[in-house]
C-alpha cells in the first residue's frame, strides 16, 4: 500500500470514527432506548481515540515525507460544466497535527465528562453533542474545500449552542444558548458568502484551486481583489466564534453549560475555530493587507477590552471566559501580522492551559487557600501599570466601563437590536392595521 | 381583604427589615459550610404547619411530590397499614363525620384518595380526556372488586341498594359471589351504562351546587402586579443582572484583581459612585437610574428606603410583606449580605461593611426605576415633576389583578365522577343527595387537597422507617449483652457522625475485643487552631460556641531548620504558581506564557484526568519532600495568663484541660475499664474540585477537620498533671492507659495518626495492633461505602474498594467524592452494647451515653445540647434540600460557578445557590431525625426542658423523639401529648455473620440486620436487662 492510500485511509478514519460513534449512540437514543452510561462514554472514547491514533499515524507518515500534503477526494457532490462541488479532504502540516490535538483533547474531556455527568438527566444528549462536535471539528480541520469546511463549522455551531442550553429547564441557559446561536448565525453569513465568491472565482470550492495547499508555504492563485474579498468575509465569519467585539457578549454567558463542555468549547477548540480557518487560508490573507489590518485592529481592540473587563469579573468562569477571549484576540493579531507557526503554537498551548483551568475551576477555594497558606496571607489585589498610574476618578470610570462590559452589549442592543425590534414591531402593527382594514372591521370593534 | 397581623409596629422600619431578614438563607461564605435547619426561622411552629407555611412564603415544596410517595407506596416503602395508621392518628374526631347521607365517613374518603390517584384537571384537559379516552365507558381499573361489583350491581337491581347503603366490608360474601356471576354477563354494556349514568349525575350535581370562587389577595410587589397584566414584562429580569453584578463586586473576596472602588462607604454609596455619574450609557430601562442614584447621595439607606416605599405607593399595612418579598426576590445575595453584616468575622479574606439596609435601598431604587419604565411602556403618562405616579398605578394594577377562578364545571364533575366510583357511589346515589349534602361532599373532596395528601403520605413514609428501626432495636436489645467488667483490648472514641457507624461496626466485627464510643467530634476542645501550614487560625468547635483559646502547631526544636526551609520553598512555589495563575489571564504575560509554555499544561491535564490517583500521589509526595522531615507538636499548655492579640489565650491551663478530659469521658461513660490504648479519632473529608468540600467535614468542628481536636485531647489525657487533677476530682485514669489521636478521612478512608513517637515503648505493640485493626476496618468501610457507588463494581475486594475511594477523593471529575450525610436518618443516644452488632447502614448518629452513671441528668442535658442542634441541623438541611432541590437545595453541581470565593451561582449570573447540591442529596430519604435515647421519658423531658434550642425541636416535633427504657428496653414515642408506648410489629431483623453478607450486591437503603460477628463477646440470649 502506498503512502497515498495509507494516508487517505487514515484521514477517512479520522472523520469516520467520531461519525460512527455519533451514529451508534445517537440512533438507539433516537429510538428511545439510549445506551447505558458506560457504553456511551466508552464508545465515544473509542471514537475519539481512533481519531487521535489515526491522526498520529498519519502524522508519522506525513513527517516521513517532509509534510508533502495529500488531498483525499471523497466524492463529487455535483458538477455542471466547468463548475464542480467536490468533497475533498486534505492532510498536511496544519490539518493533521490539529486533528491529533483536537481529537486528543476531546478524548480527555470525554473521560472527564463520563464521571462528571454521572446520573445526570441528559447524559446521552451531552455525549451525542460531544460526538457531533468532534466529528464537526475534524471535518472542519480536514476540509479541503470551503463547502466541507462550512459543514464542519456548522456542526460546531449547533453543538455549541445546544450545550450552552444543556440545562434547558433554566431560562438563563436557554437565553444564553440563543444568544450564542444568533451571533454564530450572523457571522456564518461570512463563510457562506465567501463560498459563493470562491465558487464564482475558481469554479469550485477547493482550496487547492485558491492557493496551493502546501501549508505553511501556500501561494495565492487568485487575484488580489478576490483574495481581499474572501479574506474579509472569512475575518467577519471568525468574529462570532472567536468572540471579538462587537460579538463578544455571548462568551461569558456560554458558561451556563456543564463545566467539561465549557472547557473544550470556550477554553480550547470552538473559540479557536476561527483562527484555524484563517490559518488554513493564510495564503489568501497574505494577498489581503486590508483583511490583515482589520484583524490586527479588531484583535487588539478586543484584547484590550477583554483584559480590562476580565479584571473586574468576580466569578471564576467569567474570569476564564475573558482570559480566553484575550488570548484568542492575540492569536488573531498574530495571524494578522502574517505569522503562521507562532499562532498555531499559541492556539495549542492556550487551549491546553485554559481547558485545564476551566476543568479545575471548582477547586478555586482549595487553590486559593493553599496559595494563601504558602504565601502566609492572601495575595493582595489591585491594579498594575498602566491603570495604577491614572487618577482615581479615571480609574473609577474605567471600573464602571469594565463592570458594564465595555458598554458593548448596551451599544449593540441600542444601535442594532433596538432598531430591528422597532422595525419589526412597526411592520407587525402595519400588518394588523392592513388586515383590519381589509376585513372591514373598525379598530374600535377589535378592542 | 385585610392585612396580615404583624408582631411589629409597621412604622418601625428597622423592625420590619429585621423580621424579613429572619427569612433569608442563613448560609455564610461557602469555605466554611455549616449545616443548619433551612427553615430555622420557622422552628417556633409545629413542623407540619411550618413546612406548609414556609412553602407559601418561599414558593417551595412542602413535601416530596405526590407521585414520589405513590411510587414508594407501590414499592412497599409505604404500606397500606401505615396509611391507615396515620389516618387513624391524624384526625380522630372529625374523621368520623359522615358524608353523602351517611354513605361513608370522612376518613374513608381520605383513605380512598390516598390509595388511589385522582386526576384533577382543568376544563380543557377534561374535555380532551372525555373524548380521547374511555373514562365514560369504563370504570376505573383500580377499583377494589367489591366496589366494582357494587357499582355494577346497582344497575342490575335498583331495589337492592338499600341493603348495601353502608359501604362497610360486611357485605355478604355469598351475595357478592352471585352478583359477580351475573355481573359478568354483558359486563361491558353494563359498565358503560353505569359509568355514563354516573357522569350525567355528576354533571347534574354541578348544576345545582355553587361554583367555587376564590378571592385572592393581589401581590404586594410591583413586579408581580405588572407581570399579572403583562406577562412579557418581568422587571426583576431587568434589575437582577445589574444588582447581581454589584453585589458580587461588592462582596468579592479576591477573584477580581481589580476590586470595587469605595467599598468602605457601603453598597448603596459605592453603587451610586459608579452609576450616578452623567457619563456612561445605560440600558433603555435604566435611563433614569443615574438621576435616581444622584438623589440618594448624602442620604442614609433608611431614608432612601422610606422615600422609595412612598414613591412606590406601598400602604403601611403591606410594608412588612413588601419588604420581605423584596428581599426574598434575590434571597441568596440578600442573605449573604446579611451574613457579612452579622458575622463579619466569617468573611473568608477581607471584611466589607455590608449592610442589609444598603442592599434593600439599592434594590428599591432599581425596582422603582424599572417599574417606572414598565409604566411608561404601558402608556402611563408622567404626572407632575416627580415623574410617574406609581402609587396610583399600583392601585389600578391591584384592581385589575385577575381573580382566581376555581375549577370549572367540567373539572369538578370529572373529579366527582372519579371519587364517586372509588367510594362506590352510583349515579342514583349522587342524585339522591340534596344540595347541602352534595356541597359538603364536594367540599370534603376539595379540602383534601394535594398538600393534605402529601402531608399524610409523608407521615406514613416516616412511620414505616420508624417502625423498621424501632422493631430492630427492640429485638436486638434482647440478644445484646452488657460489657464485661474487665477492660477490653483497645478502645476508640470517634465522632457521633453517622458515617462513622460503619467504621465502628467493622472495628467491632473484625477486631475482637475493641470497643468504640461516639461523642461530638470536637472532643470538648473548643479552640482556634492554626496548623503549621495554615495562614491563620480557624475555629474548631460547634458554630454556637466562640472559642476563647488558640492552639498552634509548632515544629519541634530539632525540626526548626527543616521547617524554615520548607516554608521558604513553599513560599517560592506559592509565588510562582500564584503569578502563573494570575498571569495566564492577563494580556501580555498570558500571551507569552500560553504561547511558550502552555503545552506543558498537557502533563497535568492528562495526569489529572486520566490517572487521578497516580497524579495525586506524585503531587503529594512532591509536596511532602520537605514537610515529612518536620516533627511537630501542639503548643497546648499555657504557662502564663497573657492573652493573645485577638483576646484569646494561647493554650489551656491544667484545670481547663482536666475539665475537658473529664467531660468527654463522663459523657461517653468511660470512667472505668479503660484499656491500655485509647484512640481518639476526629474526622474530615478531602476532595477535589468541590466548592462544597467543607460540607463534608465535621459538623461538630464547625465545618472543619477534627484531627487537631483529637490530637489535643489525647495529649491532654496523657498529661501527668491533668491526670493528677482528675484523680483529685475522683476520675482515675490508670497509669498504663495511653491516648493516641488521629484523623479519619471519611472520603478516602484513611487514618492519619498523631504523635505516635511519643508513645512509650511499652505501648508500641498495642499501637501496632490498633493500626492493624483500623486499617482492616477502613478497607472494610471503603468496601461497604462502595456498594452505594454505581461506578464501583459489586465484586471489589476491600483493597480495591479502598483504591476506588482514594481515587474518588482526588479526582477532578468526581462530583460525588463521597455521599456525605445523605444517609442520615437516626440518632441513638445510649450505651453502645445495646446496638452493637446491629447493621445500621451508616444511617445512625451514635452517641455514647450511659444512663446508669448519669444520676441527675446533667450529662444527658449537655449531650442533648451538643448533639441535638447539630444532628437536627444536618438532618433538616438534607431534608429540605431533598424535598425541593431547586427551592431549598442548590440544584445540580454541573453549572456551578464559584463567585467571589463566597458561594456558587448557576452559570454566569444567577442568585447565589444556597443549600445542598443535588449530587449530595440524591439518595437521601427525607425523614425527620429519629432520636432514640437510652433514658426514661421523664429524664428525657427534664433534659430537653433545660436546653431551649432542643426543647423547641422536641415540642414542635422537628425531630422524632423516642425513649428507650434503660432497664426494660421498652420504647415509647413522643407525640403531641407526650410519650406513648411503642408497640412493636414483632418483626425480627435478619441474621447474618458479617456485614458484607447483608449489604453485598445492594445499592439501596437496607433495613437493620443482626451481624453475629459484631456481637460481643458471643451471641447470648440473656435478655436486655442491665
Amino acid at each position: 500500500m502506498s503512502s497515498h492510500d495509507l494516508i487517505s485511509l487514515l484521514v477517512i478514519a479520522q472523520l469516520a470514527a467520531p461519525l460512527a460513534t455519533l451514529a451508534t449512540i445517537g440512533l438507539p437514543a433516537l429510538a428511545g432506548r439510549p445506551l447505558g452510561e458506560t457504553a456511551t462514554t466508552r464508545l465515544v472514547g473509542i471514537g475519539f481515540a481512533a481519531g487521535f491514533l489515526s491522526g498520529v499515524a498519519a502524522l508519522v507518515i506525513l513527517g516521513g515525507r517532509s509534510f508533502r500534503p495529500e488531498i483525499v477526494h471523497l466524492a463529487t457532490w455535483f458538477a455542471v460544466g466547468h463548475h464542480e462541488a467536490t468533497i475533498n479532504l486534505v492532510a498536511d502540516a496544519l490539518s493533521v497535527p490539529y486533528v491529533c490535538f483536537s481529537s486528543g483533547l476531546c478524548w480527555l474531556v470525554n473521560a472527564f465528562a463520563g464521571k462528571y455527568l454521572h446520573r445526570e438527566p441528559g447524559f446521552t444528549r451531552f455525549f451525542i453533542l460531544l460526538a457531533l462536535f468532534g466529528a464537526g471539528m475534524n471535518l472542519m480541520v480536514l476540509a479541503d474545500s470551503i463547502d466541507v469546511l462550512f459543514a464542519g463549522w456548522e456542526c460546531l455551531g449547533i453543538s455549541s449552542a445546544l450545550l450552552i442550553g444543556f440545562f434547558h429547564e433554566r431560562t438563563n441557559a436557554v437565553k444564553a444558548a440563543l444568544r450564542a446561536f444568533t451571533t454564530y448565525r450572523i457571522c456564518d453569513v461570512g463563510i457562506l458568502t465567501a463560498s459563493v465568491v470562491v465558487h464564482r472565482a475558481v469554479g469550485s470550492g477547493d482550496f487547492d484551486r485558491l492557493f496551493g495547499v502546501d501549508w505553511p508555504n501556500g501561494t495565492c492563485l487568485v487575484s488580489a481583489t478576490t483574495a481581499t474579498v474572501v479574506s474579509l468575509l472569512l475575518v467577519f465569519a471568525t468574529l462570532g466564534k472567536t468572540a471579538q467585539v462587537p460579538f463578544s457578549g455571548w462568551l461569558p454567558r456560554a458558561m451556563e453549560g456543564p463545566t467539561p463542555s465549557s472547557a473544550i468549547f470556550y477554553g480550547a477548540l470552538s473559540i479557536h475555530a476561527g483562527a484555524y480557518v484563517l490559518l488554513r487560508c493564510e495564503a489568501l490573507l497574505e494577498q489581503a493587507p486590508l483583511a490583515r489590518a482589520s484583524l490586527i485592529l479588531i484583535g487588539t481592540g478586543t484584547a484590550i477590552h477583554a483584559s480590562l473587563v476580565g479584571r473586574v469579573q468576580t466569578d471564576l468562569k467569567s474570569v476564564l471566559a475573558y482570559a480566553s477571549m484575550t488570548q484568542a484576540s492575540l492569536i488573531l493579531v498574530e495571524i494578522g501580522l502574517g505569522w503562521r507557526v507562532i499562532p498555531l503554537v499559541h492556539v495549542i498551548g492556550h487551549a491546553i492551559l485554559r481547558s485545564l483551568q476551566i476543568l479545575r475551576s471548582p477547586s478555586a477555594l482549595h487553590d486559593r487557600y493553599e496559595l494563601a497558606a504558602a504565601l502566609g496571607g492572601h495575595p493582595g489585589s489591585g491594579n498594575s501599570w498602566p491603570l495604577s498610574m491614572m487618577p482615581k476618578t479615571w480609574q473609577d470610570h474605567l471600573y464602571r466601563v469594565a463592570l458594564d462590559r465595555g458598554y458593548e452589549e448596551m451599544a449593540v442592543s441600542r444601535l442594532v437590536v433596538g432598531p430591528i425590534v422597532r422595525l419589526l414591531d412597526r411592520a407587525a402593527a402595519a400588518e394588523k392595521a392592513w388586515i383590519t382594514w381589509l376585513s372591514g372591521e373598525s379598530a374600535g370593534d377589535r378592542r | 381583604m385585610n392585612a396580615h397581623p404583624h408582631d411589629h409596629d409597621p412604622n418601625d422600619l428597622a423592625a420590619l427589615i429585621r423580621a424579613a431578614a429572619h427569612y433569608l438563607p442563613a448560609q455564610g461564605p461557602i469555605d466554611v459550610f455549616i449545616h443548619h435547619n433551612t427553615l430555622h426561622a420557622f422552628e417556633n411552629e409545629p413542623f407540619e404547619d411550618a413546612v406548609i407555611h414556609a412553602s407559601s412564603i418561599f414558593g417551595t415544596e412542602p413535601f416530596l411530590s405526590e407521585s414520589r410517595y405513590r411510587d414508594e407506596l407501590a414499592h412497599g416503602r409505604i404500606r397500606t397499614a401505615d396509611i391507615e395508621a396515620v389516618l387513624e392518628f391524624d384526625s380522630p374526631h372529625f374523621a368520623e363525620a359522615e358524608l353523602a347521607g351517611g354513605r361513608l365517613r370522612l376518613r374513608d374518603l381520605h383513605r380512598v384518595l390516598l390509595l388511589h390517584p385522582v386526576r384533577q384537571e382543568s376544563d380543557t384537559s377534561v374535555r380532551w380526556t372525555l373524548t380521547e379516552s374511555d373514562v365514560l365507558q369504563r370504570l376505573r381499573a383500580d377499583l377494589p372488586t367489591h366496589v366494582r361489583h357494587r357499582l355494577l350491581d346497582d344497575d342490575l337491581e335498583p331495589g337492592g341498594r338499600v341493603a348495601r347503603s353502608n359501604l362497610g366490608d360486611s357485605e355478604d360474601e355469598a351475595t357478592r359471589r352471585t352478583t359477580f356471576a351475573r355481573a359478568d354477563m354483558g359486563s361491558a354494556d353494563r359498565e358503560r351504562r353505569v359509568c355514563s349514568d354516573l357522569w350525567h349525575a355528576c354533571l347534574e350535581a354541578m348544576a345545582i351546587s355553587h361554583k367555587a370562587f376564590v378571592h385572592v389577595r393581589p401581590p404586594v410587589r410591583h413586579r408581580d402586579l405588572i407581570r399579572a397584566v403583562d406577562p412579557t414584562m418581568d422587571t426583576d429580569e431587568l434589575v437582577h443582572p445589574l444588582l447581581i453584578r454589584l453585589c458580587a463586586a461588592y462582596l468579592d473576596q479576591g477573584v477580581a484583581s481589580w476590586p470595587m472602588p469605595d467599598r468602605e462607604h457601603g453598597l448603596l454609596q459605592a453603587a451610586a459612585g459608579l452609576y450616578a455619574g452623567a457619563h456612561g450609557p445605560t440600558e433603555p430601562w435604566s435611563v433614569h437610574l443615574p438621576a435616581a442614584l444622584r438623589a440618594c447621595r448624602g442620604l442614609t439607606a433608611d431614608e432612601v428606603i422610606v422615600t422609595e416605599i412612598d414613591r412606590l405607593g406601598v400602604p403601611r399595612a403591606d410594608r412588612g410583606d413588601f419588604i420581605r418579598q423584596t428581599l426574598l426576590a434575590l434571597r441568596g445575595w440578600a442573605g449573604m449580605i446579611y451574613q457579612f453584616q452579622e458575622r463579619p468575622d466569617r468573611a473568608p479574606v477581607e471584611q466589607v461593611p455590608a449592610r442589609l439596609v444598603d442592599f434593600l435601598a439599592l434594590r428599591l431604587v432599581l425596582d422603582r426605576v424599572a417599574a417606572e419604565w414598565a409604566a411608561r411602556r404601558n402608556g402611563i403618562p408622567p404626572s407632575g415633576h416627580e415623574g410617574i405616579d406609581l402609587a396610583s398605578w399600583r392601585v389600578e394594577l391591584q384592581d385589575r389583578f385577575p381573580p382566581h377562578r376555581g375549577p370549572g364545571t367540567l373539572a369538578r364533575a370529572f373529579l366527582l365522577h372519579q371519587v364517586s366510583q372509588l367510594v362506590g357511589m352510583t349515579g342514583h346515589d349522587i342524585r339522591s343527595l340534596d344540595e347541602n349534602e352534595l356541597l359538603r361532599f364536594e367540599r370534603a373532596i376539595s379540602a383534601f387537597d394535594a398538600t393534605s395528601r402529601r402531608r399524610l403520605f409523608h407521615l406514613a413514609y416516616e412511620r414505616r422507617h420508624r417502625i423498621m428501626i424501632l422493631d430492630a432495636l427492640a429485638a436486638h436489645v434482647a440478644v445484646a449483652s452488657p460489657r464485661p467488667a474487665t477492660p477490653p483490648t483497645g478502645q476508640i472514641i470517634l465522632c457521633i457522625d453517622e458515617r462513622c457507624e460503619s467504621f465502628r461496626r467493622h472495628v467491632e466485627e473484625l477486631g475482637r475485643g475493641y470497643e468504640t464510643f461516639g461523642t461530638a467530634g470536637f472532643f470538648a476542645v473548643p479552640m482556634y487552631y492554626q496548623g503549621l501550614d495554615d495562614w491563620h487560625p480557624s475555629p474548631l468547635c460547634p458554630i454556637v460556641m466562640r472559642p476563647s483559646h488558640t492552639v498552634l502547631e509548632v515544629p519541634e526544636d530539632h525540626s526548626v531548620a527543616n521547617h524554615r526551609l520548607h516554608r521558604n520553598l513553599r513560599k517560592r512555589y506559592g509565588q510562582l504558581s500564584g503569578s502563573l495563575s494570575v498571569g495566564s489571564r492577563t494580556l501580555f504575560r498570558g500571551g507569552l506564557f500560553s504561547a511558550l509554555a502552555g503545552g506543558i499544561a498537557a502533563i497535568p491535564l492528562v495526569a489529572r484526568v486520566a490517572f487521578p490517583r497516580l497524579a495525586a500521589r506524585i503531587g503529594k509526595s512532591a509536596a511532602d519532600v520537605t514537610r515529612r522531615r518536620i516533627a511537630t507538636r501542639l503548643d497546648l499548655f499555657r504557662d502564663g495568663p497573657a492573652p493573645l492579640d485577638d483576646g484569646t489565650s494561647a493554650g489551656f491551663d491544667v484545670d481547663e484541660m482536666a475539665g475537658m478530659v473529664r467531660r468527654v469521658l463522663e459523657d461517653i461513660g468511660l470512667t472505668t475499664r479503660l484499656s491500655r490504648l485509647v484512640a481518639v479519632l476526629g474526622h474530615g473529608s478531602s476532595s477535589r474540585n468541590n466548592p462544597h468540600e467543607s460540607a463534608y467535614d465535621c459538623g461538630a468542628c464547625g465545618g472543619g477537620k477534627g484531627g487537631p481536636n483529637a490530637r489535643a485531647f489525647a495529649m491532654m489525657a496523657n498529661d501527668a498533671r491533668v491526670r493528677e487533677r482528675l484523680v483529685r476530682d475522683g476520675l482515675m485514669i490508670p497509669d498504663d492507659t495511653r491516648f493516641i489521636g488521629g484523623m479519619l478521612d471519611t472520603c478516602a478512608d484513611g487514618i492519619a495518626w498523631f504523635d505516635v513517637d511519643r508513645l512509650p515503648d511499652s505501648h508500641h505493640a498495642d499501637m501496632q495492633a490498633m493500626r492493624e485493626v483500623c486499617s482492616v476496618a477502613t478497607a472494610a468501610d471503603a468496601h461497604e461505602r462502595c456498594r452505594r457507588f454505581e461506578s464501583a463494581a459489586f465484586d471489589l475486594t476491600p483493597a480495591e474498594a479502598l483504591a476506588h475511594v482514594e481515587a474518588r477523593s482526588v479526582d477532578l471529575a468526581q462530583v460525588r467524592p463521597e455521599l456525605g450525610h445523605a444517609t442520615n436518618a437516626v440518632c441513638i443516644i445510649g450505651r453502645r452494647w445495646r446496638t452493637q452488632g446491629l447493621f445500621l447502614d451508616r444511617r445512625a448518629f451514635l452517641v455514647s451515653y450511659d444512663p446508669t452513671t448519669d444520676v441527675d441528668g446533667t450529662i444527658l442535658a449537655r449531650t442533648l445540647a451538643a448533639v441535638g442542634p447539630v444532628g437536627a441541623g444536618i438532618n433538616l438541611e438534607y431534608f429540605f434540600s431533598t424535598i425541593d432541590r431547586l427551592g431549598y437545595g442548590a440544584g445540580t453541581k454541573l453549572p456551578h460557578n464559584i463567585t467571589g470565593l463566597i458561594g456558587v451561582m448557576d452559570g454566569h449570573g444567577s442568585d447565589l445557590r444556597t443549600g445542598l447540591p443535588w449530587q449530595m442529596v440524591e439518595i437521601h430519604e427525607p425523614v425527620r431525625l429519629l432520636v432514640v435515647i437510652d433514658a426514661q421519658p421523664t429524664a428525657i423531658l427534664a433534659a430537653a426542658e433545660a436546653v431551649p434550642a432542643v426543647k423547641k425541636l422536641v415540642v414542635n416535633r422537628w425531630i422524632q423523639l423516642v425513649s428507650w427504657d434503660p432497664d426494660t428496653g421498652g420504647l415509647s414515642v413522643f407525640e403531641q401529648e407526650g410519650f406513648r408506648p411503642y408497640v412493636s410489629e414483632g418483626t425480627q431483623p435478619p441474621v447474618v455473620d458479617r456485614s458484607a453478607d447483608w449489604y453485598g450486591g445492594h445499592r439501596e437503603h437496607l433495613p437493620p440486620a443482626r451481624v453475629l460477628n459484631g456481637l460481643e463477646p458471643h451471641p447470648s440470649r440473656q435478655g436486655g436487662a442491665a
